[in-house]
This record gives structure tokens, sequence and C-alpha cells, in this order.
């Protein structure tokens, strides 16, 4: 069955969405795209489903005495045994040793192991336990259960789908998010990086964006969501007399958002209650902390000119009025909060403070130890060096790489004093450069972006639309110890090989040349696996020493050489990279005679991080 | 007499499918009242619930949603005016936010209030005149109150074994 629709699903860590766009049946390169948002059904409340436009990703496991009987089933689960969505998000508020949250930031955690069941991570004993994988299928099953109860006609599994991940997912979390959506019984999947989604949502909102664009400019997209924030630069460049689109950095992952914002002021606030003698529990922050994001939002709106907004927690009792606890966000605190607590005007020099290395560190989400949204962007920009095959990255004298335009997106975002704050700060630093400001990208609708973004994407590799080159967005390698005596209580320097180079397109693959090794039959053989999202100029089979901080260590890659009518001994291998049509890495070992074994991760084991 | 009985109904059912009033009296059998449905066996209509239990079911959504009843049940009449007023605002966005969802409110009548408006047909549910009223009901007059209606009510199906008379669960925290 040919599929009618290609389906962008934006996979959040807190909200999920579905766009889709129909395939037109003619190529007609006038035709512009049509995107529509699936209104996705879900529990709002015991015994009452409705139509959302957004699916909180959020799960919850219900115990006998959550919700009476039958009040959780859904039009296509008579049994719900967990629920997804708003309700999960609602109860989980009330009790939090059942609910699983931020599955996707576990899901590129590489301290702990992604496939065992670990979530909900403070679940009391007893309580079922669902490894991030699982949960993040069970969102991915309800937008396919969804989409199969909308739209009867067309089939979930017969339509292209694509999902997005963030630019800053390793080859770990991308096959992990893969195996999630493959589970949740899809078919036909493309992986799109979320920041390039963004991008497409623009191109997509203007369809004359040839006009606003020159060879030559540089594009920082940056994405804050609720848990997590994104930077990728995108440079225009010509070939065939066409503009191109290139995508030639991405940032680190760094988990910090507008949950944090909004949890920073419900502190605030109650350390305000505090010093005037009123107490709150850990229920009473929670209240406190939604009560601050709707506060918050009345004040950033535009039209507010409101310099207070009342914030309230109701009295927990039957007694409403007589528990009332009032306390007021003010606009200075916002803005002082926004100003010099995540969008500090620092130089483009400062960097953000290392993450805390305790010895005894209590286990969780690695949330990042600076705040500071601004020295997470200097760092980014000050980290580009440019690459051979994605052309020069516009730069300063300093090195700074200086953007020429801005797209913003993820709901933090939303306020445009928020977007103000980056302009400002980023135009003191392009200043400093001697460069001419930026121009601001107006993004709309920032909180579904991600997934109309995604399904357009869907028709431009369909021919129907221009498409970002991107490749790969980071550079691989094989760790390789070097052969030098051993000396008791070092560890042999480790030498790093790299196996695919920073860039490297779909549809490619490369042979690393002049270096073999012997792997033996019948037994696994393990490899150390490292990335970087800054060296971009090493090229396959280049061996990097003395790499300091540069690479990050991943999950190991293992191969096991099935043995073949018992036969034994070492085989010579050397190693092929591919990048598969659908952005997916894989690694090969190949032998002399043509045999080939596929390197898989081993995310089983605990990595030191 | 019998067979000349039997021809007639043989040929009156072969062309028009029915035997005819005289020939039913001589059979000496009654037909059956068209109107009468076939009364198939009364399959086992879900329980009617009783109509307070829609009442019951607006009652708890507004006390989930906004606290209402905790509010109108509380003796407010200790409390100073600014702290009742904080209270409120937070449950009147959400007990508004909440209602709206579920019935969709109109006005009775969609004018300007203080303007002069027609009444329309005579309906004393609808439109309530007050005032100095004539002897004849008059077609129109100044509008004081345009009224609400429900123009459309969308709440949640109540399964079959849902107590509705619990309007908010008691609440025990674990410490």
């Amino acid at each position: 069955m040919e599929p009618k629709y290609v389906i962008g699903i934006d996979l959040g860590t807190t909200n999920s969405a579905l766009a889709y766009a129909e395939i037109p049946a003619e190529q007609d390169p006038l035709a512009l795209p049509k995107v529509e948002l699936l209104a996705i059904p879900q529990l709002v409340n015991a015994g009452e489903v409705r139509d959302e436009g957004l699916l909180p990703s959020f799960l919850y496991l219900p115990g006998t005495a959550d919700f009476p009987p039958g009040s959780t089933t859904l039009p296509w689960d008579g049994r719900a045994e967990a629920v997804v969505g708003r309700l999960a998000q609602k109860r989980g508020v009330e009790n939090a040793g059942r609910l699983v949250a931020s599955a996707k930031s576990w899901l590129c955690h590489g301290g702990v192991d992604r496939t065992s069941a670990l979530l909900p991570w403070k679940a009391p004993e007893g309580v079922a336990r669902l490894s991030p994988v699982e949960a993040s299928r069970r969102y991915l099953e309800h937008l396919r259960n969804a989409w199969d109860a909308k739209m009867p006609e067309t089939p979930f599994q017969a339509q292209h789908v694509l999902v997005t991940v963030p630019a800053s997912f390793d080859a770990v979390a991308r096959e992990l998010t893969l195996s999630a959506a493959e589970q949740a019984g899809y078919q036909n999947i493309t992986l799109l990086e979320e920041p390039q989604a963004a991008f497409y949502a623009w191109i997509e909102r203007h369809p004359n964006w040839r006009e606003r664009v020159a060879v030559g400019d540089l594009i920082l997209v940056v994405d804050i969501g609720g848990g997590t924030t994104d930077f990728t630069l995108i440079a225009v460049t010509q070939q065939a007399g066409e503009l191109t689109l290139d995508r030639v950095a991405v940032g680190e992952h760094i988990l910090l958002g507008g949950d944090n914002i909004d949890l920073a002021l419900a502190r605030l606030l109650a350390d305000r209650l505090a010093e005037k003698g009123t107490r709150i529990d850990s229920l009473q922050l929670q209240a406190l902390w939604s009560n601050c994001r709707l506060a918050k939002e009345k004040l950033l709106d535009p039209a507010s000119k409101k310099d207070s907004e009342p914030v309230t927690i109701l009295g927990k009792g039957t007694g409403l009025v007589g528990g009332t606890i009032r306390a007021s966000l003010e606009r200075a605190d916002l803005e002082r909060l926004l100003n010099d607590g995540f969008f500090p005007g620092t130089a483009s020099s400062e960097m953000p403070a290392r993450q805390r290395r305790v010895g005894l560190q209590e286990m969780g989400l690695p949330y990042a130890a600076d705040a500071a949204i601004t020295r997470h962007l200097a760092r980014f920009l000050r980290q580009q060096a440019s690459s051979a095959e994605h052309g020069a990255i516009r730069r300063g004298p300093s090195g700074l790489a200086c953007p020429t335009h801005v797209l913003f997106n993820g709901g933090v975002l939303n306020a445009g004093l928020v977007r103000e704050r980056i302009l400002t700060v980023l135009n003191g630093w392009l200043a400093e450069e001697g460069m001419p400001p930026v121009a601001p990208l107006s993004g709309e609708d920032l909180m579904h972006a991600v997934s109309r973004g995604a399904a357009y994407y869907g028709l431009a590799r369909r021919g129907k639309g221009v498409r970002i080159r991107g490749g790969v967005p980071r550079t691989y390698y094989v760790g390789i110890e070097s052969a030098m005596p051993s000396v008791p209580g070092f560890a042999a320097p480790l030498k790093a090989l790299t196996v695919v180079p920073f860039g490297m397109e779909e549809g490619t693959d490369a042979r690393i040349p002049n270096r073999e090794f012997g792997l033996v039959i019948g037994e696994p053989a393990e490899f150390r696996f490292f990335c970087s999202a800054v060296r971009k100029n090493d090229q396959p089979g280049d061996l990097i020493e003395d790499y300091g901080d540069d690479l990050q260590e991943l999950a190991p890659m293992e191969v096991n050489l099935a043995a073949e009518q018992n036969a034994s001994g070492v085989v010579p291998v050397s190693f092929e990279s591919v990048v598969t049509e659908t952005g997916m890495l894989q690694l090969w070992c190949v032998a002399r005679d043509g045999r080939r074994w596929k390197l898989e991760f081993n995310v089983r084991e605990r990595v030191e991080a | 007499m019998r067979i000349l009985l039997a021809i007639r109904c043989f040929f009156a059912i072969l062309f028009h499918g029915a035997l005819s009033d005289a020939l039913l009296s001589a059979l000496g059998i009654a037909r059956r009242p068209d109107a009468a449905p076939v009364s198939a066996p009364a399959a086992p209509a879900p329980a009617a619930r009783p109509t307070s239990d829609g009442a019951l079911q607006v009652l708890a959504i507004l006390q989930r949603d906004s606290r209402l009843i905790d509010f109108i049940m509380e003796d407010i009449s200790g409390y100073a005016d600014d702290q009742i007023g904080a209270a409120v605002r937070s449950l009147h966005d959400q007990a508004k936010e909440s209602l709206t969802r579920y019935i969709k409110l109109q006005p009775v009548i969609d004018s300007v209030e203080g303007t002069f408006t027609r009444s329309g047909p005579i309906d004393p549910a609808a439109v309530k005149f007050i005032g100095n009223v004539p002897a004849n009901t008059p077609t129109g007059g100044v509008l004081r109150h345009k009224g609400w209606k429900a123009a459309k009510v969308d709440l949640p199906a109540l399964s079959a074994r849902q107590d509705v008379t619990v309007l908010a669960p008691a609440e025990i925290e674990i410490e």
C-alpha cells in the first residue's frame, strides 16, 4: 500500500505532537504542501477521553486504588494498564512515585542502562518499573493508536513516519529511539533532528524563504523546550546555482529548560513565604510551580502592563479561603531571574561552570550545573571549528562563530522578553567581533513547529521541497589501547581511531583503511566507542592522541563472530562505517574474504560517564 | 363453501399480498394494529440513570476543577475581603474554564443590555417582562439581562458502576 500521508512526530521531553501532510498525487512544484495537526484523544480525567493538541509525555502506572475500575480505558485499549498524557501528568503531581517523566532525557543518559526498568526513578518498592525505551514506546504507541482511531481509512503503518530527536542525541540514543518506534509497531521510520525540523517549519510558513537568506549566511537555531536546550547552526550555501542548506554544527545535550525557570520562580516565592513564616510542603510547591508558570506567562504576554501577578495556593482541606496562601510574582523579580539567572549578559569568552564531579553523586539525570543558557550558547559558538566538506563557518577574529540569522523554537521562546534578551546578548558578542547584528526569523506556533516541520521534511524527502544537508552530527571514534608496557595503577593510554567523519551523509559508507583487528571466533569482542561534536576535521582512519576533553565516551560496541562449522581462530577484520538512508549509524567488521558482522551497542553494561 | 373461501384467500394473497377485511371477518381473525411495533425482546437498556446524576456530575466537575463546593460550604464570614478575593480569583478562572468546556453557554437574546430589543415569540421560560408591563404582552422593551441558555451539553459518559453521589473523594496523604 502506497503511503498517502507523511506523518511528523515530535517526541518531546514534556509534550509530544503529531502533524501530517498529504502526499500530492502528482508532481506540482508550485503546489504548497499543506501540513495539518492531529488532535490526540487521551484521558484528561478519570473516565473522560478528550482530544488535545499535545500529548503530555507522562506515563502513570496506576495501582488498584488510583482510579475507579474501568475509568482508564481508551477507545482502542480496554485494559489500559498504564495511563499516558494529561491524566498521567495530573495524577503524577499527587503521587510522584508512580509517574514516569522526562523519559527522553533518560534515553540519552549514558550513566545508566537505558534498556533496564528504571522508571519511575523514585518508585517505592513493589511498583512496576519501565525502561526509558519502554516508556518512549508507550508514547509512540499512543500516537499510532490515536491516528488509527482518527484516520481509519489510512492505517498508520502504511504511512511514511518521521520521528524527531534532539540534534544533540548521540548514536546510542538515536538507536534506542528507533527501537522504541519499532517496538511501537512503526514501519517506514526516518529520524530527523528537531532544530532542522523547526527550520523546515519556518520554510513551510515562508515559501519565499530564498529571498530572505543569501549564500554565506549562517542560521542559528535556538531551541529551548520544557526540559532541554539545543543549539544548531545551518549554513546557506550554493550548489549548481541553487541555494542549499547545510547543517554544520550541533551542540551538546543540555538538560535545562522552561521547567527550570518555573521552578526557580516557585522557589523564590516559597522563600519569600518562609520569611513571613508560611512554610509550604512538597505538594504545595508543585501547585506553586504550576501557578508560577501561569503567572509568568501572563506577565510575559506582550499586552500585559501589570507589575505583578497574584499567585495563590488554595487551602488543602475543605477550608478553601482559610487555608489559601497568597503571594505575588513581581515583574521585577521575573526580569531579574531571566536577565541575571538564565540569560545573563556575559562575555562571549565566559564558559559555563563545569559539571560537579562528586565522588558519591546521587544517581539521576545529569542536569546542567550552570543555569545560564547564554553561557552554554557562548561555548557552543566558541567550539565551532569549520570542517572541510561543509565549508567555512562564518567566524569573527576571535574564532567565535557569527550567525547572521536566529530562529527560535520551543515554548520558552514564546516570550518576547526572552527572545529580546538572547538577541541583545548575541548582538553584543557580534559587535565585539565587528559583525552586524543578527536578524531574527519569525517562528510561529512554537509548540507544534517541530512536528509540522517533520511532516514538511517528509515531503521534501520525496522531492517536493528543499532539504537541509546534514549528515552525521558528530565524529565517532573507536578506542585503541596503545602498545606500551603496562604500568601498575595506570591504564594504558587510549588512542582514538576515527571511524565516522563529521557530516558523513545518509546513504554512504566509508572503509577505514590501514588498520586491521584480530577477532577471536566464537567470543564477543568489545570496542570502546567515543564521539565528539567539536573535532570536525578528523578523517576516517585518523588516529588521535591527546584529545583532552574533546571526546565523550558512549556505550561500548560489541560484535560476536558466530563460529561456522566449529571453525576457530582469529579473523583479521577492518572497520566499515555506514550511514543508512534513515540516518542510522552502523559499524561493520569486514573480513578480507568479504564476510561482514555488524557491531551493536551494548547498553546493558554500566558505562562510566 | 370452504373451498370457495380458500380459493378467495389464495387469490387475495397472490394478487394483493394481504387478506381483505371481509375475508378476515369470514375467517374469524383480527388484523394486528399497524402502529404496534414488533416488540423486540427489550434489550437490557442501560438502567436509566436518575436525572439528578447529570446535576451531580456537573457539581463534581466544578469541585474537581475549581473546588466550588469547598468554597460555597465554607463559612467565610470571618475572613477579610482580600483573603476571599485571593481565593476566588483562582477559583473563578478554573470554574469558568471547566464550565465552558462542558456546557456551551449562550445568551437567550444576543443583544446589548440597556438597549431596546424585540422579545420574539411569547415564551415565559425564555423571556421575562419586568417593570410596568401592560395587559397585552409587549413585543419588546429595554433589555436588562441577556439570559443564559445551554446551547450544548458535552458531559463525559458515566460508567454504569460509577457512584455519582461522591462529589469529591476524601484525600489521605502518606507522609
